[in-house]
């Protein structure tokens, strides 16, 4: 088993005639995806690598049941987009492009909330499940081996480094996730642990985190309160970071002192959570933990 | 993207929340006769991005035009945290009893709008958020409908209760917060603070006023961009990175990074550091081929403190042939006095390999061992 997205997911492509939509389209199909459908408006009857392409994310979903959608589209377009693929009644959205407005982001953040959906990013490089050989998104699949190790992580060019090197260790994935770079971001780190602890095949978990926001903190908090009994293994990029500049009052009375290194660390080590301070420690501490 | 002073408060205006008389002086005799003009006292504020402008003894107060135009001489010109003071803020002074904060920013971890309120304004608003809690609300908001007439009128009443002072002022106030929130969506704020907000002569007053753009929907709000705190040339080069799409921030090392990512640009400069190099930047580059790795060496050219260049490829999507040729061209063209160390692997790394020998340079696959490498090169060469 995976988490997320499996083999039979039905996949729909927003913005599928794009250039690199048609290049990682080919891509997940490869890979093994089951992209049934993709949306143009005006591009109606066309195909792309064989997908059909449909108008509107409406009369896609006329065409048959679809489970989850992938968005190439531009940041301004991603908030229509978006709320059209949910209000349609699909539960998972993949949102790869990176700069979408921030007020965007909390319009489909709460549309998500209330009609019960996914969102994954956006800014990310999407998620991969290679037990189920399903992909949505453009990593670069023949890094990922099916195995036992989630792995969570906001940040797309680490999360190739660190695969590559569990591969090499011979520790294959049960699901990749990149949460996305973001400061808003749909599916966080605490959830990506809760369903790791509920899928069977995965027996530890690696979170790999950024200075800044608070959902290292939050996953913490999660582990040391005893929801997930798994080993979890996090690396945090950023130690020499210099702190952002503030603006205001506004942001650190919301936020408090979280989202320091320090206060991850800190909040880590209260849940008794592995922490690599050096890429190379990962792979160490997961064969530790899964001995 | 923060905005001056002068700027958040002529937003105010223009959305009806009142603030003091004011007008903008470049010189000792524009503040003289602005001063003339308002009548009474004043206050001068430079118009900066210098932050805690009090705490600096950087505002200065005038009670007569004559003394507003010494005052101005004597701030105007004068250089604070890198900023030159080139424009002052004349504002009537206005007495007030009490300061009270109104702030709109973003919840990142609800991914919501909240709406931050406290009898406790003025510049200590932080350490009464740390040790009273409780003097301060904060109310999430639907981004889709914005703030209830219910979490309007809480809001309302916490910062003034109906039963102090006898007269009702709450429609004033709820007429402040919707206000403050229109401004807040309109021009995309990611913060937007009054602080403090003051009672004065019958109607409530925005003296300081703080506001920051959301610099990912300039896209639509083009009317903002605007140099400031910066000159004309560091404005250019700012939009011309982010046309781009490279995030580059220049620090003091000598250790130039090239490498696309933020996270695994951020791990590198903590491997640097921890082995005793000196990065000289922060560079995530949306554009890693050919092309887009030749323009980023530009950034390291014509900089003096630059002794060597690490160049970290994961070719994952793309093809380590391609930016090895990106390196070659840039090689060829300007033989630049800086060593370039490139940790390479990925897709067609064997090719890319032979095309970087061919100007010298010997690909190293561990990411870890390009960084001892580099700041070997670098320690050998001072």
């Amino acid at each position: 088993m995976s988490i997320i997205a499996f083999k039979d997911t039905k996949v729909l492509v927003q913005g599928i005639t794009g250039g690199a939509a048609r290049h990682h389209t080919k891509n997940m199909l490869a890979y093994g995806t089951q992209i049934v459908a993709g949306v143009r408006p005006g591009a109606g009857g066309q195909e792309v690598e064989g997908v059909p392409v449909f108008n509107s994310v409406a009369e896609a979903c006329q065409s048959g049941p679809i489970d989850a959608s992938i968005l190439f589209i531009p940041a301004a377009g991603v908030k229509a987009a978006a709320l059209d693929a949910m209000e349609n009644g699909i539960k998972l959205v993949v949102i790869v492009t990176e700069h979408v407005p921030l007020q965007d982001a909390m319009a489909i953040m709460e549309a998500k909330r209330s009609l019960g959906a996914t969102i994954i990013g956006p800014n990310t490089p999407g998620m991969i499940s290679p037990p189920e050989k399903t992909m949505l998104g453009f990593v670069p699949a023949r890094y990922f081996r099916p195995g036992p190790v989630g792995l969570a992580s906001r940040s797309g060019t680490l999360t190739y480094e660190f695969v590559s090197r569990l591969t090499a260790a011979g520790l294959g994935q049960s699901t990749c996730i990149g949460v996305g770079g973001d400061r808003i971001v749909g599916l966080r780190f605490r959830e990506a642990l809760r369903k790791f602890q509920d899928d069977p095949q995965t027996e530890a978990v690696v979170l790999v985190g950024e200075i800044g926001g608070t959902m290292e903190e939050e996953a913490a908090e999660l582990v040391a309160g005893g929801a997930v009994t798994k080993p979890v293994v996090t690396y945090v990029a950023g130690h020499t970071a210099p702190e952002g500049t503030k603006v205001g009052h506004a942001g650190a009375i919301v936020s408090g002192t979280r989202g320091t290194m320090k206060s991850k660390l800190a909040a880590f080590e209260r849940a008794g959570i592995g922490v690599a301070l050096e890429p190379a420690q990962v792979v160490e501490l997961l064969k530790d933990a899964l001995k | 993207m923060r905005i001056y002073e002068h700027e958040a408060k002529q937003l105010l205006r223009q959305a009806g929340i009142p603030v003091p008389g004011s007008e903008l002086a470049a010189t000792a005799a524009q503040a003289r006769e602005a001063a003339q003009r308002l009548g009474g006292p004043v206050v001068l504020k430079p118009q900066t991005m210098i932050k805690a402008r009090g705490k600096a003894g950087l505002i200065a107060f005038a009670d007569t035009p004559q003394d507003a135009g010494q005052a101005a001489g004597e701030l105007l010109g004068r250089e604070h945290a890198g900023e030159k003071i080139d424009t002052l803020l004349v504002e009537a002074k206005v007495a007030f009893a009490q300061e009270l904060y109104l702030g709109i920013t973003v919840d990142y971890t609800e991914g919501c709008p909240v709406f931050i309120a406290s009898r406790e304004g003025g510049v200590e608003i932080e350490s009464v958020a740390q040790e009273h809690p409780e003097r301060i609300i904060k109310r999430a908001i639907s981004p889709g409908q914005g703030p209830t007439r219910e979490q309007v009128g809480e809001i309302a009443d916490f910062l003034c209760p109906p039963e102090e002072g006898g007269v009702d002022r709450s429609d004033e106030l709820r007429r402040i917060i919707a206000a403050l929130y229109g401004i807040y969506t309109r021009f995309d704020c990611e913060m937007l603070e009054v602080n403090p907000l003051v009672s004065a002569g019958g109607s409530f007053l925005a003296l300081d006023a703080t506001a920051a753009i959301d610099e990912d929907a300039l896209f639509r709000q083009a009317e903002m961009v605007l140099p400031r705190g910066q000159s004309e040339a560091e404005f250019e080069l700012e939009k011309d990175h982010r046309k781009r799409g490279w995030t580059f921030l220049r620090m003091e090392g000598d250790i130039g990074i090239l490498s696309s990512g933020a996270g695994i640009t951020m791990a590198i400069l903590d491997l640097m550091r921890a082995g005793g190099g000196r990065p000289a930047n922060f560079l995530d580059t949306a554009q890693m081929n050919r092309q887009g790795i030749y323009d980023a060496f530009h950034l390291f050219l014509d900089d003096p403190a630059i002794k060597t260049v690490l160049v970290n490829i994961f070719a994952g999507l793309n093809r380590c042939d391609d930016l090895a040729l990106g390196i070659q061209d840039f090689m060829t063209e300007y033989r630049p006095s800086f060593p370039v160390v490139v940790r390479m692997v990925g897709n067609r790394e064997d090719e890319g390999r032979e095309i970087l020998r061919q100007v010298g340079i010997e690909a190293i696959a561990g990411l870890e061992d390009s960084v001892t490498q580099v700041i070997k090169i670098t320690e050998g060469l001072s």
